[in-house]
């Protein structure tokens, strides 16, 4: 079986890839219109929520990049996972209800519908959208790269396709992605994330049972080699140290709710009820996948800290030269299937937030209504979104680096005081809403564009994030509280 | 006082804690040193220097961080719904939320001053607090929303309320 290693592997990212095909043809019979499309008409059953709010949070990241990090700094990354049962406990104890009471008396199709009902203001409703389309834009493109650097690595491994370029590996990858996006919406990717679920719960667990086997003497023997070599790795503070650990559980911890792919799939259930079942199957689930994270990366470290294996040409090939090394064939494809499914259950998540800004959120901001025809219109808007975020990806050099670092601490910044606070608190302002999104942007931006360095490490995302909260409650104490809207003041009081 | 004022005020704590920090001279490896043999790969040194210009600040930043937490948490409950027995649930909660952070931060500050930690179920005692204590910590919360779902998150009385609402709205725009 060893012999025929990539064969096993490029046919596990086929069938997987075929699959996510055949949802997408299967899903287009069900998608009749843009609420079909942006929020699966509300009718979406408990596993089908949990397992599509699990792996839409932990993205190519957490399969690719979160081993990476743990390869190169220590445990400091694993904040970012670690956090995760406080990121889904404020999201389903602040959000998950109001934000679906909202959708079905407002009939919202997205974050910024559920803006404007707030907070009555066209103004918060366009900058939560553009907040979206930069994030998306950044999110996406990091995607897409990740996508066609994995479908690289594993076709340049077969004598056929040696010599495959990037650009190739984009377009076969961008290709199914934009298909079941286009063809099933937001139907098609929640179902495609029920698979892609399945199949990162699956590789999360066994890969922790191979990594464990790698060392005979398993994951004591791999603290105690890291003890010896360093030390601080093993600790809870990684390399990077206390102050950027505490930063990203913050960012991460609080700053989970704020994510638009997220939080916009609380809309799409059938019941409200439902929540008391979504919340554990998706710690569960995503508790399970994000052992992969902590497992490859401390095992990977040891090894090279440990002068057992020649130090990675750099951090982000630690998982992949762990499958081809250590894993058993038909682990190693159901991994690469799983990672696949990682990338495109975060991807497709922003292609449909991304359409919907542009073609729903947008056109009622400026002119106070939708577009005609908009279930045709979110269909040629994910196509030119795919296709923008895939030639940013390309040609944008450093710019694709920055916008997908700006991802996740832009989301978080502009949005949870919005609608984590915002749903939570009838004196929350629109003023203070436009403000802190505003002021998020420019923090995260500024930081970002000029490559500013600060101390100790600390999350850039995390000064905007904390610099922003400050301010929406500041403002809101400091204006007279204003009369909501009958439907959403009843709302805040259930 | 309300809630929300505590939150901004926690908030504050969290901004005045970050400034102290950013305007402390860091040390020579405050976020790692750079691996002279391994590509991508840093080291974290001496982590006692690590702390020497900030002191307990990040132990002060974490607890103020847990109990915004726990209150924005509480936000979540609709305040006529937040009884004793909820308050005494989100105060068991965060108390044992804190008594996992400081076993952590505690046990870390052995290990730099020894330089001896056991290692427990694979990994050193300090990061098995960081693993199960900070993670688990939280996951009591999630487990309260499980258990009492119905008479704090969503009431019986709150769902009638929330249909009849839907069935108003429903009415007026039909008459419209």
């Amino acid at each position: 079986m060893e012999a025929m290693r990539q064969e096993i592997i490029l046919g596990c990212v086929f069938i997987y890839l075929l699959l996510c095909i055949g949802v997408g043809l299967w899903a287009m019979r069900r998608t009749k219109s843009a609420g079909d499309f942006f929020v699966a008409g509300r009718g979406l059953g408990p596993v089908v929520i949990s397992l599509a709010v699990f792996s839409s949070t932990l993205s190519g990241f957490g399969f690719v990049g979160g081993p990476g990090l743990v390869y190169a700094t220590g445990l400091s990354s694993v904040w970012m996972a670690v956090c995760s049962a406080l990121g889904f406990a404020t999201g389903y104890y602040l959000i998950s209800k109001r934000i679906r009471m909202i959708a079905e008396v407002r009939d919202t199709m997205s974050m910024p519908d559920v803006v404007f009902a707030r907070y009555g203001s066209e103004t918060a409703r366009l900058l939560t959208a553009a907040t979206i389309i930069l994030g998306v834009l950044g999110y996406l493109a990091t995607q897409i790269l990740a996508m066609a650097l994995v479908l690289q690595s594993i076709l340049s491994a077969t004598d056929m396709l040696a010599d495959i370029s990037l650009l190739a590996c984009v377009v076969i990858s961008s290709a199914v992605l934009i298909f079941y996006c286009v063809t099933g919406g937001i139907i098609a990717s929640v179902y495609t994330d029920l698979v892609q679920g399945i199949v990162m719960i699956i590789s999360g667990a066994l890969v922790v049972i191979t990594a464990y086997s790698v060392f005979g003497g398993g994951f004591t023997e791999v603290s105690s080699i890291l003890l010896e070599k360093d030390g601080e790795d093993i600790m809870p503070f990684g390399t990077l140290g206390s102050m950027a650990s505490l930063s990203w559980y913050f960012l991460f911890g609080l700053g989970l709710a704020g994510q638009p792919h997220v939080a916009s799939k609380m809309m799409m259930n059938r019941k409200l009820s439902d929540n008391r079942v979504v919340l554990p199957m998706t710690i569960f689930g995503y508790v399970i996948a994000a052992m992969l994270w902590v497992s490859v990366g401390v095992v990977m470290r040891a090894l090279v800290l440990g002068d057992v294996a020649l130090p990675l040409g750099a951090p982000d090939e630690a998982a992949p030269a762990f499958l081809s090394t250590y894993a058993h064939p038909l682990l190693a494809g159901i991994v690469f299937a799983g990672l696949f499914a990682a990338i495109m259950s975060t991807a497709d998540s922003f292609l449909n937030i991304g359409a919907a800004a542009i073609i729903h959120d947008i056109p009622k901001a400026i002119r106070g209504k939708s577009l005609n025809n908009e279930l045709f219109w979110a269909r040629a808007s994910t196509v030119g979104l795919a296709v923008f975020a895939a030639a940013i990806a390309l040609y944008s050099g450093d710019l694709v680096a920055i916008l997908g670092a700006f991802g996740w601490g832009t989301f978080a910044a502009a949005l949870v005081p919005v609608i984590l606070i915002g749903l939570n608190w009838k004196q929350a302002s629109a003023k203070a809403a436009i403000v802190s999104i505003s002021i998020s942007l420019l923090i995260n931006f500024v930081i970002q564009l000029y490559g500013i360095k600060v101390p100790y490490g600390i999350s850039t995302g995390f000064l905007a994030m904390l610099t922003s909260m400050i301010l929406f409650i500041g403002i809101s104490l400091l204006e007279k509280p204003k009369k909501l809207p009958y439907d959403i003041d009843r709302i805040m009081d259930l | 006082m309300k809630l929300i004022h505590v939150v901004f005020a926690l908030l504050l704590v969290v901004a005045g804690i970050t400034i102290f920090v950013l305007t402390s001279e860091p040390p020579l490896n405050a976020a790692g040193i750079a691996s002279d043999s391994i590509k991508g790969v840093s080291l974290g040194g001496d982590g006692a220097a690590r702390l020497s210009t900030i002191g307990d600040a990040p132990l002060y930043f974490q607890i103020a961080v847990i109990l915004l937490a726990v209150c924005l948490l509480m936000m979540g409950v609709n305040p006529k719904r937040r009884d004793t027995l909820f308050k005494g649930l989100m105060a068991g909660a965060g108390a044992f939320a804190l008594f996992a952070w400081i076993m952590l931060y505690t046990s870390y500050q052995d290990y730099l001053a020894t330089g001896q930690t056991d290692i427990v179920a694979g990994f050193p005692v300090p990061t098995n607090w960081f693993f199960w204590g900070v993670w688990g910590s939280f996951v009591v919360f999630n487990m309260i929303y499980v258990v009492f779902f119905n008479r704090y998150f969503l009431h019986p009385d709150d769902e009638k309320t929330f249909q009849d609402l839907v069935a108003e709205l429903k009415t007026e725009k039909g008459g419209a």
